[in-house]
Formats: structure tokens, sequence, C-alpha cells
């Protein structure tokens, strides 16, 4: 049966592993800049990314961190997420770098980040994940489909593990990202919608 | 992806292309096998301060067609995204003779950018320029109950939302997939893929030494598959056999310099099956210097150095959402008439593994194909099709 | 000189998001791109932009930026004989 060996939620609250929430300094960083000084550090790539995948990036490494053999090169993890708005904070960046005809200066850094699933690049990218690697555009009511849609992506008999879940951050204030560790396993939830819903229960 | 239900395989049952060659696929096909392009040069066009080459759709034509099919300002309110999709998906869908407004059909929708357009007039976070507001609505016109799933993936995007939608199929969550696929071009991208010096001055030539980048195009295309017990599958109908999506794991906007992602999708749906059988290779060939280098590479790491290649680009141009899913049903209609279109613009190799390409058309008896994709987030997918009920 | 040198390392700070480099852990005579910075392609770009926005310098050929951008010293030299702003 398909498990959830471990999740994390991350929303403006705070973040949450495996449902015991991570404690932090106090400081005057934004949280995504919080959680990423003492939990990760070393990874200047990270202040290139755009909100949703600082909030994205940063799960998945609460996710994995602790992880034996974390950075193998491997191709039976699959990256797969799950968000409605996408790129919309950098396709509005963007779109403020070309408005303007007086002030064009369209932004490539940016533009990058006008593709959804560039979160689940900078996932591998970090991992050195060669698999599968997929971003779906939903309602976050949706999540039958979620369910289905990674238990489905075993269907490609290379993959045994899924990372994946729930990304979402329309603006660098607000943010969410409910991220699992999907496999077949005898240990942990079962991979069902209920389940969830019950992880990401209120916004 | 075989495990599930063997003795099933997922059939095409109906397609189209809206493209700026023509308003269905025969068209299209007609004028690609005819070596037509519809790129062109645009000046001043969208207010953009620099001239680009692209491929784009004459809306005057959609709207006269869907007032033709549905009656003068039946589609006011849909947005011209919307409405390319629509009039696609309405003419695959007849063709296709399902149900669309049956609770076991799905929708899928791929597209990169959607209504992105709309954020011109105003910048602001609203359900309208989020994709799945626009899957929903297309899903919703043809009365489909289910919540449609818009497969973001970049440029491999069409064959992804293929691949996902043949999985639905495997899994039984439903009997009927439509997958669109679709891109309007706006100030927006083409600004964007100026930024990144990506865009040719002039029509693309995918492969060639003198290449120099790509073409961007607008395209709509639907292909509708229904899961069907093997011996009732003809000889002549097409099966979408396998499909595998793999990263490259090296950078969010380079391919790797080993092909590695695209070598690895190649390795997945090819492994016993014999080069000699393949028709045709139908690859991503954007004309992009590190594209096609990339692509050269993985083919002939895949042991495919010999397999005809050919490249859809110099026709109508890079349709980003779309491209899967048209390219797809164009090659698909090709090697059907028994046919290998050629690469337009291509005349010198001009990449560093040698590989069977010719700017000419070729014939083919054979019944499988290959089509491949890469794109932004080292995404690469790749899909194998087959002609008649044998095993998948 | 100094002034435009230590202006566009700020500069370069802010446009790549190099957010914990400082102007004094840059040398005026290291590479930019390879090991020092961890520059990429698209950083490559984005200097273009910079080059447009901040000095006027409209650069149509990227092969002509990685001459360029060898160092602060060479792209500031650049600078100072070709801006138009």
């Amino acid at each position: 049966m398909l498990r959830i060996r471990r999740w994390v939620r991350i929303t403006p609250a705070g973040a949450v592993v495996d449902g015991v929430p991570v404690r932090l300094e106090p400081t005057e960083d934004p949280l995504p800049v919080a959680l990423y000084r003492p939990r990760v550090g070393g990874y200047p790539k990270f202040f290139k990314m755009d909100p949703l995948c600082r909030v994205g990036f940063l799960a998945s490494e609460l996710l994995l961190d602790g992880e034996t053999s974390r950075f193998e090169p491997r191709e039976d993890r699959a990256v797969v997420l799950f968000t409605q708005s996408g790129s919309f904070a950098s396709d509005s960046h963007y779109e403020r770098t070309i408005a303007d005809a007086a002030d064009y200066y369209p932004s490539p850094a940016v533009f990058v980040y006008t593709l959804a699933n560039i979160l689940t690049g900078e996932i591998a990218i970090r991992n050195k994940y060669y698999g599968e690697t997929s971003c779906y555009l939903l309602d976050r009511e949706d999540v039958e489909t979620m369910v289905e849609t990674v238990r489905e992506t075993f269907l490609d008999g290379a993959t045994h593990s899924v990372l994946g879940g729930w990304v979402d951050s329309p603006d660098s204030a607000n943010f969410e990202a409910e991220l699992f560790l999907v496999e077949e396993s005898e240990e942990g939830a079962e991979w069902a919608a209920d389940e969830l819903r019950r992880i990401m229960k209120d916004k | 992806m075989e495990s599930a239900l063997e003795h099933e395989l997922i059939v095409r049952e109906g397609d189209n292309i809206v493209s700026p060659l023509g308003l269905d696929t025969t068209s299209t096909l007609r004028a690609v096998v005819a070596g037509e392009s519809a790129l062109r040069r645009y000046e001043g066009l969208w207010e953009l301060p620099e001239p680009f080459v692209a491929s784009l759709l004459d809306f005057g034509a959609i709207d006269r067609a869907l007032a033709a099919r549905y009656g003068e300002g039946r589609l006011a309110d849909y947005t011209e995204f919307e409405r390319m999709s629509i009039l696609s998906a309405a003419s695959a869908l007849e063709e296709s003779g399902i149900d669309p407004a049956s609770p076991r059909t799905h929708f899928f929708l791929s597209t990169t950018k959607g209504n992105v357009a709309l954020l011109e007039s105003d910048n602001r976070y609203r359900r309208e320029v989020l994709p799945d507001w626009s899957a929903r609505r297309i899903a919703a016109f043809f009365g489909n109950p289910n919540p449609a799933t818009v497969v973001s993936n970049a440029c491999t995007s069409g064959l992804c939302a293929q691949i996902a939608a043949m999985r639905a199929l495997r899994s039984g969550r439903c009997d009927h997939a439509v997958v669109i696929g679709a891109d309007r071009q706006s100030r927006f991208i083409v600004s964007g893929f100026q930024s990144f010096k990506a865009l040719s001055p002039e029509p693309c030539r995918p492969f060639d030494r003198r290449r120099t980048g790509l073409n961007l195009g607008e395209a709509a295309a639907t292909i509708v598959y229904t899961r069907r017990r093997r011996e009732e599958v003809s000889d002549g109908e097409w099966v979408a056999c396998r499909g595998a999506i793999r990263n490259d794991a090296n950078h969010i906007s380079g391919p790797s310099r080993t092909g590695e992602g695209c070598y690895r999708a190649l390795q997945a749906i090819l492994r016993d099956i014999d080069p000699a059988e393949l028709a045709v290779v139908n690859v991503h060939g954007t004309a992009t210097l590190y594209n096609d280098e990339m692509e050269s590479i993985a083919l002939d790491r895949a042991g495919l150095s010999s397999v005809p290649v050919n490249g859809l680009k110099g026709y109508f141009g890079h349709t980003m959402g779309a491209a899967g899913v048209l390219e797809s049903i164009l090659t698909m209609h090709a090697v059907e008439a028994g046919l290998v279109p050629g690469t337009r613009g291509y005349a010198e190799c001009g990449v560093s593994r040698a590989l069977n390409l010719s700017s000419q058309p070729a014939r083919t008896t054979r019944r499988l194909f290959v089509k491949m994709l890469s794109g932004f987030g080292g995404c690469n997918a790749a899909m194998l099709f087959k002609r008649g009920g044998g095993l998948c | 000189m100094n002034e435009l040198v230590s202006e566009l390392k700020n500069a370069i700070i802010e446009a790549l998001n190099l957010e914990d480099v400082k102007p004094e852990d840059i040398d005026n005579d290291a590479p930019l791109f390879g090991d020092g910075l961890g520059l990429d392609s698209i950083d490559a770009l984005e200097l273009i932009v910079l080059m447009e926005k901040r000095y006027g310098i409209k650069l149509q050929d990227p092969a002509a930026g990685r001459e360029i951008f060898r160092s602060i010293n060479v792209m500031a030299d650049y600078i100072a004989a070709h801006r138009t702003k």
C-alpha cells in the first residue's frame, strides 16, 4: 500500500515536519529566509528563486533532511507538484518589467520562473534526481485528483518513490506547501484524500 | 506502465489541429507535405521594440468557424486562448464520437502560459489568469462534470498531458480522455524569449550549421483517447504505447551536455524495440544551438543515429504547450499516409553526432514512431506510438 | 574609476540576487564566471540587461558578453568607454 513516509507543511504561521513544529530563533528575516539560514545554508541559488520555488524548495529540504545517501544520483524518485497560482507571482513580476515602453527591460532571470515546473527542476537539480518531474495546475480543493495522479505516477515502472504535494504562492507574503514522501510501505498513514485533507486543513 | 490492464490499449479515437496552416488536421498536414510554412516576420506587433519571426493564428477565421458551429456570439465571453482550444476540441470530439459530458470522460489541458496576456490590461491576481480556470471553462463548455487537469511542464507539456491521460485510462479512472494542447503568443512570451536571446531573426533551421534560434508559434491541437480491449483495435488504428518523463538534474534553463534526461526518457520507452521498426523519431528540434546539439547526443547514445529523424518547427514554429499534441497527431497522419515529412530549414548538419535527417520527405511502411520533447526546468519526455492491436 | 567599480559591484549583487556576497568579496580581476561567484548562463543574460538599463549599452550578441564579463575591471573599462548614460 502507498503510504506517507514523511510530510512537511509550511505556511506563514511556521513549518511543521510530521506534525512537529520546527523551532526557529527569533529573526527579522521573512520565514523562508529564516528557515533557509539554519536548516539549509550554503546554496546561494536559493536567493535567485521566486516565491513559489523558495517555499517548495524549503519544504523539500525539510522533507529530505537526514535521509541516508541523500545526494546520490537516482532515477527512481519522481517529483510531482500540484499548484493553483503556479507561476503567477513571477508572471506578474515579469509583466512589470515590460509594461512601460519607456522602462522596457525584460528580465531573463524573472522570465525563467514564469514556468511553474521550474520548482520540480530546482528539486531535481539539488538532489540529482533523474526521474520524472511533473507539475499540475488544479484547484486546492481537488485533493482526489492529487491522490490519484501521484498513485498513477507509479505506473512508470522506474518510479518507486514520489516526492510530491501542494505548493502555492501567489505573492511573497502568501505561501503554502504540503509536501509528502510517498512510497510503498508498511509504515505511515495511507496515501489517501482524507489524510491529505487532515494535513492541509485550514489555509 | 504495462502492468495494469494488460488486455487493454489506449487508442486514438479522434484528433484535430488548429494551426496557421489550417483549421483541421488534414489541411495542416497537406500544407506541411507541400513544404509550406506559416512563419512570417512581424515588426511593431504588440508594440515590441524588436521585430520577430513567428507563426500566428488568424482569429477571424477561428471565430467564423466557431460561429458556423455554435452561432454568432455564443463564445463572446471566452478568451482567444479558450476559443482556439474549444474549436480544436469540438472537431476532435466530433470525430471520436465519445460523450464529452460523461462522468467517465476526463479533460487534460496542456499549456505553458494560457491566458497570461490578460495581465497586460490588468496585472492583478484573479481566477481568470490561472490556467486551471480556463481548463474548467473549456471542460464545462462541453458539459463535462469532472475537474480538468492542467499539465504545466514547460515545452514538454504536450507529451506529459498525453502520458497523464494514458495513466488515468490505464488505472481505470476514466474511459475516455480529451487532451488539448494550446498556447497563444503575446508580448509577454515573445519579449521573454528575446531576453533569452533564443529567437531566430529568420525562419528557423533545425539541426543546421547556420541555426541561430527558434521561432514561436501558436496553435491548438486535441487528441481523444479511449481504452479498448486489444482484440477490438483494428490494424490501422493508432495506439499510445508508452511514455516516460525524465529530468536532466542539471540546470533550470540550459539543456544537459550529455542529453541525460532525454536519453533516459528514450531508454525507458525503447527497451525491447528494434530501432529498425521505427518510421521516424520526431524530435523537439527547436533550432536553438543547445537544444539540437543535446538531442543529437541523446539520440546517438540511445542507438538511434540510423533511424529517420525529423523536426517540424520550420512549418509552424515552436507552439509550446501545443507542440507535443500537434506534432504527435501530425506524425500519426503522415506515417499513416506512408510519409516522413522533411525538416524544413535544414540543409547542412550542424550538430556533433551524425543523424539521419533530411529537408525532403521520405516514404515509410513502418508502423511505430517516437515523439520527444525537452524544456525549461530540465524536463524531457518521450512517447512511443504504434499502429494496431499488438502488445505494447 | 574606483567609484564605477564599486557602483558596478553593488549593481551586480542586486541584479543577480547575490544575497550573501559583499562588494569586498568580489576580486576586481577574478573571473566573474566559473567558480568565483557561481554565475550561470541566466546571470550572463541578466548582466546584458544591466548594461543596457544602467549604462545604455546594447549588447546584441551574447558571445560578446563573455568577453566583457571577464572581470569587474574589464567590465568597468568597457562601460567607461561605451556608456551612453
